[in-house]
């Protein structure tokens, strides 16, 4: 309701100087997308490779050392790359196409109709992201698809309060309600008014929900729900080497730093993104 | 300026005082009893034994809460309990037992043959869920000539029968609400169940036997090997009942603080066929398949240094046990040759129905590896344990799939067709009837080990490894099993130095 | 303001009727069985029928729901299919740690962040300053349990200040004991709730600060502080008061994780648990008081937010 929604309307500040968290968001996620990248075409070793011996430390042919069944790990964080891409592209995406949709409908709708809406999506935000992942990873079997799926159908009921406020906003401004007047079809306004005005705070929002979706899908699989090695997340890696933190610290300690490379480096994005979008809200102090 | 330095001191302070002043409990509490702290990762489901309790009933309440006419030892042999003696009629279907003098309930009732009789017959029963229902049903009639009497005629001869009554619990016939509650004769009572977290157990004052050495035993319950580990680490526990993972080992095989005991199990990592469906339906390819594993570094990558190779489904700590790994040895030129001559000279495709947990995964990840250098492709398909009983136990809608079997002498199962894995050869299934109607064990075993090399022989599941049995405690307790016999886990000789 | 409270009272009966019967239809469409959590791997066929008839999964799926909803009528949860204990009581133990854990959370992440937040944005060029946005930016960026391994490694098992895991069995009998093993917790989600807070505390006094008002304020003559407290907070409160709505229901949401890391029996590790075992009873049980738990949470912060808020105040139209 109005309270929450207006809370989503304020972001996050940046930190400090605009240029400086920019650049170096790109750069962490630069270096995620590169390695994803790079992963598609070499690996140092196959996913499946067992050569190895068991727990084998840094260094060597294993630059980050062995897991259990002697995969090498180096390879394993680089497929996390992608997967981790996938994950925030994939739930963003899914939360972004549902959570828009529903959100115009609402501030279009009716009032009645406006407020099924938005009891209804009271209702999903209340509801465990952990119960829907499972629900949908029962129905589906155990893949990351589902995952994505859970948590980008948790974030469209987010998304979808945000576009409603903002969309309401915007067609109480003059230019849309002269537009409706003189007779412009709704998609017409859609895409000509609302759409170009809400789409700056927005983005930025979709930017941070990647994060978020990133560190859902780590909680996820820290729980026993996700895809297991040798396609895993790091969130799953982070998983399997709870049990071996002692022996190979290494194994929890790279997926996490990756983990926590690319969630920073999107929020720094976010930020950046956020003075580009709305430079009024620089700060002059 | 120096107001929010001010503000920023008054944070920190608070967080501290809160730490603090948590902290400071430390010697208050909790140290002060005698209480035995057990960590567990099998919590009960419920308290009863046939209404699917699992196997964390049986680990806290066998031998502790509920006791047997007889008691199957941490050794593996198997001891008068309740029962003061027994005789056998010379044709071996009449079995008379007498009961031991003074034995009462917890609730104070004193024990008859009637609490024997309604014991025996509510496993018996259509509605029970007891993992033994069937192991009786050679039970004909069971008659109480007198209190301390009963008397069970068996349709046919079945040696196991002494060896299997040690699975009966003995409950007071008039005791209800046997999910929450329990009514037994064991030198324990139920404390307190907190789920999700401990089940504490009180010394019953006026038990039968020996009384137990500890006033409160406690259970608590943990749901990943970390934790347990950690928990023992912090000395939060005394004894953990069942190391699942090797790695927590190294913080205490070297710390004179604790005592590592590795035991015997009995509880087998099995690659399960669906031996009905092709192309598992074919030895060749099976023997094909066992071949091209190697099963001695899986054992390495899941457990270090512990546990055992097996080449069938008979543990060493049961009598018909022989080593027979090298039945299906690791070869892969071998492997290669069975698998032409199955008729699968190119390889094939198939679908491992793997369960979510611990280690099913990682083991599924191994085979699949494994079986590539022979051409076979395994598509793994993670399922829940609930699935795994809808999809593959009752439906048994399967190519093949992964599952532990804990139970010891469960090598028999091999002769049921209708059993999930749809092993079927008449031969093995006459070779475990006979030898349930044995008349001497000599004779049950012989037969038995025929079993074991046929199934053996034609490769009916592969048997990857038998798990390890590691108990750590800490060096100052004693009296502890260290054997992990059917998850039993008796407590009443447990003391603190 | 009555008739505020009276729409967004039956919204909120609305909301959550669409719930209950959502969760219900939901947890049908799971495939499984409830009665495999009480079968071992070598039970047999009639063993599976007297499995399914004792969790009653073999009834008409129209009579279940009407049962349930009977018995919530009357504040009856049930029993759990599994383990035969009645819910209520269960979740009512449940909740005696993860409310004190939620709360508490809050309240240590509240004080720290309302310190931080304002720190940040006022000292922007201190070195304090920065490391507060610094450190804000790294506790967004961290998952929860990964903080809670690392407390446990360093302050358990390592310095062994506190416990690593678990919950007196005496539950609060002894609260300094209680407080001992949520202290760990309490110190992670602390943390990872702060970080964000912060940021948002800090947004808020940077608006504040930059607000026309504040500066008409100053320019009339009054002292900054005098100022920043007037029109500032009031003004600064509004949005944070949904923030928090949302955070506090957030974590008491994802509380799920960090029982898991600490092995508290809590009501997050019951659900988790449920879920696995299909057990209906318990998962509704769960659903049910959660839900409404977060359903009041985000309806108080609509009130407390209008009665701060003069402009919301004035209008008498609800929601928009």
């Amino acid at each position: 309701m109005s309270a929450t929604v207006i809370a989503q309307t304020i972001e996050p500040r940046a930190l400090r100087p605009r240029s400086w968290t920019l650049v170096v968001g790109l750069v962490l996620v630069g270096a995620v997308v590169a390695t994803a990248l790079v992963s598609l075409l070499w690996l140092p070793f196959s996913p499946e490779d067992t050569t190895g011996s068991r727990l084998e430390g840094p260094g060597g042919a294993h630059w980050l050392g062995t897991d259990r069944l002697g995969r090498d790990l180096a390879t394993q964080l680089m497929i996390g790359a992608r997967i981790a891409l996938l994950v925030g592209l994939g739930s963003v995406a899914v939360g972004a196409i549902i959570g828009i949709t529903i959100g115009l409908t609402a501030a279009f709708a009716a009032s009645w109709l406006d407020d099924t809406i938005s009891a209804a999506l009271d209702v999903v935000i209340a509801f465990p992201v952990l119960l829907l992942a499972m629900l949908i990873v029962a129905a589906q079997g155990s893949s990351l698809a589902s995952v994505i799926l859970a948590i980008g159908l948790a974030m469209s009921a987010i998304v979808a309060r945000l576009t409603r406020v903002l969309t309401k906003r915007v067609l109480a401004e003059q230019f849309v309600t002269a537009a409706r007047t003189s007779g412009t079809r709704w998609p017409g306004i859609v895409v000509r008014h609302i759409l170009p005005n809400i789409w700056p705070t927005l983005s930025v929002n979709l930017a941070l929900q990647f994060g978020v979706a990133v560190l859902a899908e780590a909680s996820l699989s820290y729980l026993g729900l996700g895809a297991p090695p040798p396609n895993a997340s790091w969130g799953r890696l982070l998983q399997e080497a709870q049990g071996t933190v002692v022996t190979a610290p290494i194994g929890a300690i790279a997926p996490g730093l990756a983990l926590i490379a690319l969630v920073l480096g999107v929020n720094f994005v976010a930020d950046g993104l956020r003075d580009v979008a709305d430079p009024s809200r620089r700060r002059s102090r | 300026m120096k107001k929010h330095t001010a503000f920023v001191a008054l944070g920190l302070a608070t967080t501290l005082l809160l730490a603090g002043c948590a902290s400071g409990a430390d010697s208050s509490s909790s140290e002060g009893a005698s209480a035995i702290e057990i960590g567990s990762l099998y919590e009960p489901q419920n308290l009863s034994n046939f209404g699917g309790g699992g196997q964390g009933v049986t680990e806290a309440f066998n031998g502790n809460v509920y006791e047997g006419l007889y008691k199957l030892t941490d050794d593996g042999s198997v001891e008068p309990l309740l029962a003061e003696s027994e005789t056998v009629s010379e044709d071996g279907l009449t079995y008379t037992f007498t009961l031991h003098d003074g034995v009462s309930f917890h609730s104070g009732k004193a024990l008859t043959s009637a609490d024997v009789k309604a014991s025996i017959e509510a496993v018996l029963s259509e509605d029970s869920q007891s993992a033994r229902k069937s192991s009786f049903s050679a039970i004909s009639t069971i008659e109480t000539p007198d209190d301390a009497t009963v008397v069970v005629t068996l349709a046919e001869r079945s040696i196991s029968f002494i060896y299997n009554l040690s699975y009966i619990w003995i409950i007071n016939a008039d005791a209800t609400d046997l999910e929450t509650t329990e009514d037994g004769t064991g030198p324990y009572t139920l404390g307190e169940w907190t789920r999700g977290s401990s089940l504490s157990l009180e010394r019953f004052d006026d038990y039968w036997g020996e009384a137990a050495s500890t006033d409160e035993v406690v259970f608590n319950y943990f749901t990943d090997a970390t934790a347990l580990s950690n928990a023992l680490l912090t000395d939060e526990i005394d004894i953990v009942t069942s190391v699942q993972s090797p790695d927590a080992l190294t913080q205490f095989t070297d710390n004179a603080d604790y005592v590592v005991s590795d035991g015997e199990s009995t509880t087998k990592e099995i690659l399960v066929f669906n031996d009905r469906v092709a192309p598992f339906d074919n030895v060749d390819v099976r023997k094909a398949i066992y071949s091209a594993i190697d099963t001695e570094k899986l054992l390495n990558s899941i457990w270090g240094d512990y546990g055992t190779l097996i080449g069938s489904m008979v543990p060493p700590t049961d009598p018909w046990y022989e080593d027979l790994t090298q039945e299906n040895p690791y070869d892969v030129e071998l492997a290669k040759q069975l698998l032409a001559s199955g008729g699968q000279p190119d390889g094939f495709e198939f679908t491992l129905d793997t369960p979510s947990y611990d280690p099913h995964p990682v083991v599924a990840e191994f085979v699949k590896s494994e079986l590539a250098k022979i051409g076979v492709t395994v598509n793994i398909n993670t399922i829940s344990s609930d699935e795994w009983y809808t999809k593959v136990y009752k439906a048994q809608d399967f190519t093949a799939t992964l599952q532990e079997h804990v139970n010891d002498r469960d090598v028999v199962w091999y002769g049921n067709p209708d059993f999930y894995w749809g092993y079927n050869n008449p031969q093995v299934a006459t070779w475990v009837d006979e030898a349930e109607a044995s008349a001497t064990t000599d004779e049950q075993t012989e037969k038995l080990k025929l079993v074991n090399q046929q199934i053996a022989a034609d490769a009916a599941s592969v048997w990857l490894y038998l798990y390890p049995q590691i108990v750590v405690a800490s060096s100052d307790v004693s009296g502890y099993p260290v054997n992990g016999l059917n998850s039993q886990f008796f407590v009443y000789d447990i003391v603190t130095e | 303001m009555i008739v505020y409270l009276l729409r967004r009272s039956a919204f909120l009966l609305v909301s959550f009727l669409i719930a209950m019967v959502a969760i219900f239809v939901l947890l049908r469409l799971l495939p499984g069985d409830p009665s495999n959590a009480l079968l071992s791997v070598t039970a047999t066929p009639e063993q599976i029928a007297a499995a399914q008839a004792q969790v009653g999964a073999d009834r008409p799926v129209l009579e279940q729901f009407l049962t349930w909803f009977g018995q919530l009528a009357q504040f009856d949860l049930g029993e759990s299919f599994i383990s035969s204990l009645p819910v209520g009581p269960e979740i009512a133990a449940r909740l005696s740690v993860t409310i004190p854990l939620t709360l508490i959370s809050f309240a240590v992440a509240l004080v720290v962040s309302l310190v931080a937040g304002v720190v940040a944005a006022t000292r922007s060029d201190r070195w304090y300053g920065i490391l507060i946005s610094g450190f804000s930016q790294l506790g967004v960026a961290v998952p929860v349990f990964w903080v809670g391994i690392l407390l446990v490694s360093v302050f358990a098992v390592g310095l062994r200040w506190l416990p690593s895991s678990g919950f007196p069995r005496d539950d609060w009998a002894d609260p300094a004991d209680a407080l001992r093993s949520l202290t760990l917790p309490i110190v992670t989600v602390a943390l990872v709730m702060s970080a964000s807070l912060t940021r948002y505390i800090r947004s808020a006094t940077l608006d504040v600060m930059g607000s026309d008002y504040l500066r008409s304020a100053r320019a009339q003559g009054s002292g900054y502080s005098e100022a920043l407290w007037r029109h500032g907070v009031r003004n600064g409160a509004v949005p944070v008061i949904s923030i928090l709505g949302i955070e506090l229901a957030t974590t008491f949401l994802g509380a799920v994780v960090v029982e898991s890391v600490f092995g508290l029996p809590g009501l997050g590790s019951m659900l988790l648990r449920a879920i696995e075992q299909h057990d209906y009873p318990n998962i509704q049980g769960v659903l049910f008081v959660s839900t409404l738990v977060v359903l009041i949470i985000g309806f108080v912060a609509d009130i407390a937010q209008r009665l701060v808020d003069p402009r919301l105040r004035l209008s008498i139209s609800g929601n928009r």
